[in-house]
């Protein structure tokens, strides 16, 4: 236990040093000030949403094991296919492209970078004057949390590092066995098909690019994190490729969703902007991404 | 059963499956219908986390078959699917696997492994479906054979398995065991994570530790109660207890320490241990005389508690059901008596017919379970009153989450898949017994007297157990993977690890400055296994050449970083039964039966062909090897 709760203690630390500096930088220190004194009327306005997500981060942590245990009895196992589809593409992306240095970076990009990435959107859009991105970005990680739940459960997978040990090593958790025991805490191994840490990774970026105008650093930072995320969970040895490619469908999918849950508010200023954008997000994030990528 | 596709079909069909969300299974076989198809078998093993070694072994087998045109899988699940798919379902095509035993086992372990008449039962007797007479006869001959005899028949039989290869034995493992001992002592001998080996530890009070003046911190922490703190991976034992539950069972170390067995197997022979005594009343009749103990529920363990045993284990519905359901596991032992009579309270006499004194005495290898209550187990399963199944009852599928046993240990606690606690039983035998008079000194009582006289097998008790177990409590937690189970050794959060270390855990260990590494050859081979029930894994021949696909010497280089050694029998843990021919030789570093084709790891792929097609296999023009229309 006590190796859980120091991973829990510094990750909670790093991730709240990260997002006051942003908050600082990127927010502002006087916006951040008023923010304190309209949490309650922001999170009533998001009520509905909030208590959807909590809802199914309640359900995944109490069912999470219920729910393996189903998809041992019921799940398609899709390990041999998965490895047949792509072959050998994580361990070349290993054999590559492995140094010492991108072990450390992609390592803390796994933990403290995605963490972090999902939750600075949290207080950036509560800054916002309308709370539409904030309760869009909330739906969308619902959905994300709740359709991988699900697909977790139809599909029964392990990663490359569990099917092919010699040839994809286990890069996280050998040089950095204490964070297995936060990841075994909130996930179960067979949960790889889609990729969640890229699905959320993606949404957070294309809300990220979508929110451009308002925070145009934010914008390349976000991108820049989903991507190395993206990278990070295959070339740790965790993902599949195509885990990794169901991952991006699926935060495509649920950004666009996220729009036709929540409809723009009456508008306070610049009300053309935003539908232009629902309209415009899946294909609007594609280059974003693939620009990162490169 | 074989699925014959190409692979195009089998990407058109998987797409299909999963789009619909149907049954890839049907999907296949409506697909796989067209004939002369590439052949596709599946390797089924546990992934990585659970067993850093088997599926390294199933990579090596299955790299090696997909060069040689065999459209090969590897399907990873849990360790409790393997079994139940391999061991209960016979729904597999090839699994890499364990054999149960960690101990050296008795030969006749083979006896069910091998047996055409266990073929239609489910469980560790012969989950191939292994159906060959001569090795029936031999089985049986080994059974009844002199000592002098006896070698040669068993020579016979391994030359015979081996040949026909119903399973490839890979390589015996070093158990490799991370420890750490300021504060139990006792690691280095024989098997420290068996139940002999727990038992044996003993606690090292703070005060007569090596540096205790340096962690005067440690002094004051609540772990200062002699708990015995181990980790795992396999995180079955937090959840099932039922020491016939042969999907939660790997070697049944804490089930046996749950239910004390007759006579508990030792490095150097039986122990007597539930039975104080045992002898042979004629060549036909063993008599025990039972130590006076009760159950953890403070009932008497009698005479009928052990003739119920027998019986139950041959049918757990006890005549209930229309035909008997045996356990899946202890079988070769169970069918050993004939008859079980309780005499008196105190004393069995077992009827085993004419069997070597050897196998008579492996009989008494069974966990003694209470009359009084799995007499209550006996009734068909059902869900909801309604009986689902003919041939499972209660005592096969029960958790057994209350045991109550005789052993040395108790359940005190358990949290799902995290964590387990057991207490020492304070009242049972081994903590009531003084030292013996000569002063032992080794405490490891292997180089002890043997006693190969067959009327009376009664030798005391060594003392390396007399007072034992010195722990109060075991806590048993589970980590997710062997190197967490190292580090958390490393950090003095757990004094031993249980499960298999693989080779990315093993160097860990000399890294981390407390920890030590203990290692001993284990029996528990690995081992590919086939279902000879499928074609082409029915015919020898095929089974013959996937055999010489292993490098079993790579493997071992490999997979387990040099702590295995390969091997071509199943009972090469006993050397001395092991004939000349199919001895492991290092010099010549490839099997004698089956050699590899190849050398040095790389498989000569034309070999591989000519071999099958010599057999009688066919390849299409694009290096496929084709499925006979069966």
């Amino acid at each position: 236990m006590s190796v859980l709760l120091s991973v829990v203690l510094r990750l909670v630390f790093w991730v709240g040093v990260l997002c006051f500096i942003a908050g600082i930088a990127l927010i502002g220190p006087r916006r951040l000030y008023e923010l304190g004194h309209e949490v309650v009327p922001i999170l009533r306005d998001a009520k509905v949403p909030i208590a959807g997500l909590l809802v199914v981060l309640i359900v995944s942590a109490v069912g999470r094991s219920a729910l393996e245990t189903l998809s041992r009895l019921v799940g398609i196992p899709l390990t041999g296919t998965i490895y047949a589809l792509e072959g050998g593409f994580v361990a070349w992306l290993q054999a590559t492209f492995v140094t010492p240095e991108a072990t450390i970076y992609f390592s803390w990009i796994y933990v403290y970078g995605y963490v972090f990435l999902l939750v600075f959107p949290f207080i950036a859009y509560a800054a916002l004057p309308k709370t539409t991105t904030f309760k869009r970005l909330i739906v969308a990680y619902t959905l994300n949390y709740a359709i991988g739940l699900l697909i977790y459960t139809i599909i029964f997978a392990h990663g490359p590092r569990n099917v092919m040990p010699d040839a994809v090593t286990s890069l996280l958790y050998t040089f950095n066995p204490d964070f297995q025991a936060l990841t075994s805490e909130v996930n179960e191994n067979t949960n790889v098909f889609p990729s969640l840490h890229t699905s959320l990774a993606v949404t957070a970026g294309v809300f990220g690019y979508l929110t451009r105008r308002e925070y145009p650093i934010w914008a390349g930072l976000s991108i820049w994190l989903a991507v190395s995320v993206m990278i990070s969970t295959m070339y740790l040895g965790i993902h599949w490729l195509v885990d990794v490619i169901a991952g991006i469908g699926l935060a495509f999918g649920c950004v666009y969703l996220s729009y036709r849950f929540i409809e723009d508010e009456e508008p306070a200023d610049g009300s053309d902007e935003q539908p232009e954008e629902a309209t415009a997000d899946p294909g609007g994030g594609h280059p974003a991404v693939g620009d990162g990528g490169d | 059963m074989t699925r014959t596709t190409s692979r195009r079909s089998v990407l058109a069909g998987t797409g299909l499956a999963v789009a619909s969300a149907g049954c890839v299974g049907r999907v296949r076989n409506i697909v796989s219908r067209e004939p002369s198809d590439q052949l596709m078998l599946e390797i089924v093993t546990v992934p990585a986390d659970t067993d850093p070694n088997a599926v390294r072994i199933a990579r090596h087998l299955s790299e090696h078959m997909n060069e040689a045109g065999i459209d090969t899988r590897i399907d990873t699940v849990n360790l409790d699917d393997l079994l139940r798919r391999s061991l209960l379902n016979h729904d597999f095509d090839i699994y890499v696997g364990q054999f149960p035993e960690a101990m050296p086992f008795e030969p006749d372990a083979l006896y069910s492994f091998a047996n055409s008449r266990f073929a239609a039962e489910s469980g560790w007797q012969n989950p191939f479906g292994f159906t060959e007479l001569a090795v029936d006869d031999l089985l049986s001959e080994q059974r009844s054979a002199g000592a002098e005899d006896r070698d040669a028949v068993l020579a016979e039989l391994q030359e015979t398995v081996c040949e026909l290869q119903p399973f490839s034995v890979v390589a015996f493992p070093d158990a490799v065991t991370a420890y750490r001992d300021e504060r139990f002592d006792g690691w280095e001998f024989g098997h420290p994570t068996s139940a002999q080996g727990l038992l044996r530890l003993s606690y090292v009070p703070p005060e007569e530790r090596e540096g205790t003046d340096t962690d005067t911190e440690e002094d004051a922490d609540a772990d200062e109660s002699n708990t015995l703190r181990l980790t795992t991976t396999d995180d079955r034992i937090t959840e099932n207890w039922n020491p016939i539950a042969v999907e939660y069972r790997r070697h049944g170390t804490f089930t046996s320490m749950l239910y004390d067995p007759l006579v508990r197997r030792h490095d150097d022979g039986p122990l007597p241990w539930l039975a104080e005594g045992w002898e042979w009343l004629d060549s036909e009749t063993i008599r025990i005389d039972l130590r006076e103990v009760e159950w953890h529920d403070g009932e008497p363990l009698t005479a009928d508690d052990v003739a119920f045993t027998y019986e139950f284990l041959e049918d757990t519905s006890m005549g209930e059901a229309e035909t008997p359901i045996p356990t899946p596991i202890f079988r070769g032992r169970s069918t050993i008596p004939e008859s079980v009579t309780a005499v008196d309270r105190s004393t069995v006499e077992l009827d085993v017919g004419s069997v070597n004194p050897d196998v008579g005495a492996r009989a008494l290898e069974i966990p003694v379970l209470p009359e009084h209550i799995w007499s209550d187990r006996t009734e068909l399963v059902s869900i909801a009153g309604i009986a689902v199944d003919e041939e499972i009852t209660e005592a096969l599928v029960s958790p057994n989450d209350d045991p109550v046993g005789s052993g040395p240990i108790r359940l005190v606690e358990s949290t799902a898949e995290t964590e387990v606690i057991f207490e020492r039983n304070p009242d049972h035998f081994l903590r009531t017994l003084d030292p013996l008079e000569e002063v032992d000194d080794d405490p490891n009582p292997s180089t002890g007297e043997t006693d190969t006289d067959p009327v009376t097998d009664a030798r005391p008790i060594p003392n390396a157990y007399r007072g034992k177990p010195s722990f109060e409590r075991i806590v048993i937690e589970v980590v997710p993977s062997d190197i967490a189970a190292v580090q958390q050794v490393g950090d003095g959060l757990a004094d031993g690890t249980l499960s298999n270390l693989g080779p990315d855990a093993v160097p860990r260990v000399g890294r981390e400055a407390d920890a030590r590494l203990v290692s001993v050859r284990s029996a528990a081979f690995y081992h590919v296994g086939y279902n000879v029930r499928r074609a082409p894994l029915s015919n020898p021949r095929f089974r013959a050449i996937i055999a010489s696909m292993l490098d079993k010497t790579t493997i071992v280089d490999d997979a387990f970083e040099g702590y295995a050694a390969p091997a071509t029998s199943m009972l090469a843990a006993s050397p001395e039964l092991v004939p000349e021919e199919l001895r492991w030789d290092d010099d010549r570093g490839t099997d004698p039966v089956h050699p590899f084709y190849g050398s040095n790891g790389a498989l000569d792929t034309d070999a591989v062909r000519d071999a099958f097609r010599d057999a009688g296999y066919r390849y299409n023009e694009a290096g496929e090897l084709l499925a006979r229309d069966q």
